[in-house]
């Protein structure tokens, strides 16, 4: 399959990357901007959820409602979000209309108008879908996890805490705006029908002469303890393990990945198998792959009735246990399968590509080819994952639990 | 882009819509069966019985099944809903007539006593799992209620005394008159060999026994659907819900109608996640964690289905206000600025999703399996640059937002805190 990656570097430090799907009518561009949760600081947990809430409501010349009506003129299907590491503004579109897209965008950026009397507002968006995320118990039992895995800021929710959104101010949002989003450190990966000539000139006139700023170390904290129960008036228990793996740009990355796949990738997995069709004890089971830049971590998820639950983290436990020394050639086979088709279909979603090629260039420094990434599968053998599972196997897990009644844990992983 | 379409003798009819460019394959059976289908004793049996398919058939367990998924690297799966019964898998295209064999197949299954009695727990699982959930079960209720004593107004899940009470021979029952041939869509999307699809589909289903098919029952659309101006509330109380939820069900154009573009062209302007007239007034001040509406059809009924969420405190002053919105937008119509935007959005959205051969899967073989059409990107975008503000005049006259509706609401808020009592009606017609 040909494919076309390209990548510039403005002299301000913003990273382009571009891949031209030809075959597609639409193109999707996403700014991811070094302003996520990491940098909200003490007591201010949600401070970079807030500032990319404001940073919408008008820009440049644009007012809140002019803003929204030209982007929706447009045609451009465009998103916020904010995650540990970083801001993303995220807009899909008919190939033509992007270079009306940008200037929206540069006016977002660089000239947000964070108007004080929309601060109230702002704030109340963000209190609002915090309490709305109250409400989802397997949101919650991750959001425990995360606290428990990794050190803090990592392991704070980037959507925030309600305590201390309730507290910040306009001068803080302004603050963090002027200190986090900023050229240097800012990623923009478009993918689709792209004119890769003309987006890069179009970039270069709207953000060439944007000054850089300075990137702001982050110092991390203790991270919480080994298990914790919390209690919620619900019919299902949730249950949430996670154990630490290498991160991505670790060369090791695929047999982590690949390993965790064989447990709780597909529904040949282990847990699908030992838990939902062999016992009928849930309906999800699952465990994935999370990584950020220097750290990842394994999590095991499964949601089940609460007279079951203790079994269920049992039969959990016990694959995980069980997972070093026992991959066959057929599951490794069918992990390579899984991933071949994924890697492959992400090339038809112009979305899909424009958000891999800046996940890849944050996590890697570089965009790697479909042909590379294929050939790192293609590499992946049952003595290679095994090899790493002895030297790595499954320790020091940590485990939470949601609903009525707390569960009993190994006694080596409690504290 | 070109459609093709075959049919076998036995009834089962074989569609594609070939792309020159897509670098996968979707593959669907769609059997035209759901919860609008079934009765008291076998209410979930539809959902029960996608489960089931997966359990295996005589010659293939279910580990192999899954196995064999997995292999093709196949993203496989089913869902059901009111009116269909969807299996499906996207894989690359060299997996295509494996995948289809597969899916084929299991349509066949051996539904073992034991499978089923294992499965059910599942089941059991998955209904608690969404009643744990936001909005709570009041969309369930919305349904029952707006609907009453139409077949819509099952849930599709069923409920965990119906689903216990269900048994392996009325499934057995069900699978036999509901899985005929003749009642039964294989649709694909993206780079498909129609040949070779249509050679599969012999060669698998081609000696499924014909069986008189059962016709559907369509009885009169609910008294809600027929204009007037029906006023039901009802009110589901969770204590330790965080939020209060709502969910807002009046009369929309039905999937036969030529008015449903119109229809979902409104629903965007009147809740789209941005730019909308709920946006403005619910979301961006922050008032509403959730605002939106969304028309859902069926095949002889439709619905605008309004949705929001916010503290418990201000719920009643938002509904009033959402009220008053709908009345205004009934009566007066929409302003070309809203009309323009959501023509832009709709035509995006559409070509976005034109592009991925497993969002064209559901839209092609949907279509097909409800009314025997076909209708291409190009259509639809066609469609969409047509509308214009007559066509919201006649939804309005025809299904004014501001009349009949059933609000169920779920949340921290007290039964009766200024609130009728479920079955009363403000301005009743009599039955």
């Amino acid at each position: 399959m040909k494919q076309t990656l390209l990548s510039a570097t403005l002299d301000n430090g913003i990273v382009l990357l571009g891949e031209e799907l030809p075959d597609l009518e639409s193109v999707a561009v996403a700014f991811h901007v070094p302003a996520g949760g990491i940098h909200d600081g003490p007591g201010r947990c949600g401070l970079a959820s807030l500032t990319s809430e404001m940073m919408l409501r008008g820009a440049g010349d644009r007012d809140s409602r002019q803003l929204v009506e030209d982007l929706a003129l447009a045609g451009i299907n465009w998103s916020n979000a904010v995650s540990t590491t970083h801001a993303t503004y995220f807009g899909a579109m008919v190939a033509r209309r992007l270079p009306e897209a940008l200037p929206i965008y540069a006016d977002i950026l660089r000239r947000p108008a964070l108007p004080e009397d929309q601060f109230e507002s702002g704030q109340q968006v963000v209190l609002q879908g915090l309490a709305g995320t109250d409400d989802d118990p397997s949101h919650r039992t991750l959001l425990a996890l995360k606290k428990l895995v990794f050190p803090s800021p990592w392991g704070l929710p980037s959507e925030g805490l309600i305590s201390d959104v309730e507290k910040l101010t306009p001068a803080a949002v302004a603050e963090f705006a002027r200190r986090h989003v900023r050229p240097d450190g800012m990623i923009v990966a478009a993918a689709g029908r792209l004119d890769w000539p003309d987006f890069v000139k179009q970039m270069q006139n709207l953000f060439a002469d944007w000054q850089p700023g300075a990137a702001e170390a982050v110092h991390n904290g203790p991270r919480g303890g080994r298990s914790e129960h919390v209690t919620h008036d619900s019919q299902q228990t949730h249950i949430a393990i996670a154990w630490s793996v290498p991160p991505y740009r670790s060369d090791e990355s695929y047999e982590a990945t690949a390993a965790l796949s064989v447990l709780g990738g597909g529904t040949s997995s282990r847990f699908f198998t030992e838990v939902r069709e062999r016992r009928g004890l849930c309906y999800s089971v699952s465990a994935g792959y999370h990584t950020q830049r220097d750290f990842a971590s394994a999590i095991c998820y499964a949601g089940t009735s609460s007279d079951r639950a203790q079994q269920t983290l049992d039969v959990m436990l016990e694959e995980i246990e069980r997972l070093p020394n026992s991959i066959t050639d057929d599951e490794l086979g069918r992990v390579k399968a899984r991933a071949k088709s994924g890697l492959v279909m992400q090339q038809e979603s112009s979305s899909a590509r424009a958000g891999g090629i800046a996940r890849q260039w944050y996590h890697l420094g570089h965009v790697r080819s479909l042909a590379d990434e294929l050939e790192r599968l293609d590499r992946l053998s049952v003595e290679s994952v095994r090899t790493w599972l002895e030297a790595h196997p499954p320790t020091d897990l940590s485990i939470v639990s949601l609903g009525r009644n707390p569960l009993e844990v190994p006694r080596e992983l409690s504290a | 882009m070109s459609f093709r379409h075959e049919t076998l003798p036995n009834g089962l009819e074989v569609i594609a819509e070939v792309s020159d460019s897509a670098l996968s394959t979707s593959v669907g059976f769609f059997v035209n069966t759901g919860s609008r289908d079934e009765s008291d004793p076998i209410w979930g049996v539809s959902h029960f019985l996608e489960h089931m398919v997966f359990k295996g058939t005589d010659s293939l367990s279910a580990d192999e099944i899954n196995r064999r998924f997995d292999d093709l690297g196949a993203a496989a799966n089913a869902f059901t809903s009111e009116e269909d019964t969807v299996y499906y898998a996207s894989v690359l295209p060299e997996h295509q007539r494996a995948a289809t064999e597969l899916i084929g197949r299991i349509l066949r299954p051996a539904l073992r006593e034991e499978d089923f009695e294992t499965e059910k727990l599942v089941i059991l699982e998955e209904i608690q799992m969404y009643d744990d959930q936001p909005p709570f079960g009041a969309d369930d209720v919305c349904r029952a209620a707006f609907f009453a004593g139409h077949p819509a107004a099952r849930s599709v899940l069923g409920t965990l005394d119906s689903v216990r009470g269900i048994t392996v021979e009325g499934m057995r029952d069900y699978h036999r008159r509901r899985y005929a041939p003749g009642n039964i869509v294989l649709a694909a999307t993206g780079a498909v060999d129609f040949e070779d699809l249509l050679e599969t589909a012999k060669r698998i289903c081609g000696d499924w026994e014909p069986c008189p098919s059962e016709p559907r029952a369509f009885p009169r659309p609910p008294r809600t659907c027929g204009g007037g101006n029906e006023v039901i509330r009802e009110q589901i109380v969770r204590e330790a819900a965080a939020l209060e939820y709502v969910i807002r069900f009046s009369a929309g154009p039905d999937g036969d109608d030529p008015d449903r573009y119109a229809a979902k062209w409104l629903a965007m302007m009147l809740g789209d996640e941005s730019g909308s007239r709920f946006y403005w007034e619910f979301i961006d001040s922050g008032a509403a964690d959730y605002a939106s509406c969304h028309h859902q059809e069926f095949l002889d009924t439709g619905v605008f289905a309004v949705q929001l969420s916010s503290d418990a405190e201000s719920i009643e002053e938002i509904l009033e206000r959402t009220e008053e919105i709908l009345t205004d937008v009934t009566a007066n119509g929409l302003t070309s600025a809203e009309m323009e935007q959501a023509r832009s959005k709709l035509a995006s959205r559409i070509v976005l999703s034109g592009e991925r051969a497993r969002r064209r899967l559901f839209g092609v073989g949907l279509e097909w399996a409800h009314a025997r059409r076909y209708c291409s990107v190009a259509d639809d975008l066609a469609v969409v640059e047509q509308l214009s503000g007559a066509d919201l005049g006649r939804l309005a006259e025809r299904w004014p937002l501001s009349g009949s509706h059933a609000t169920v609401l779920a949340g921290p808020l007290e039964s009766g805190s200024g609130v009728r009592e479920p079955s009363a009606t403000a301005n009743s017609k009599p039955q």
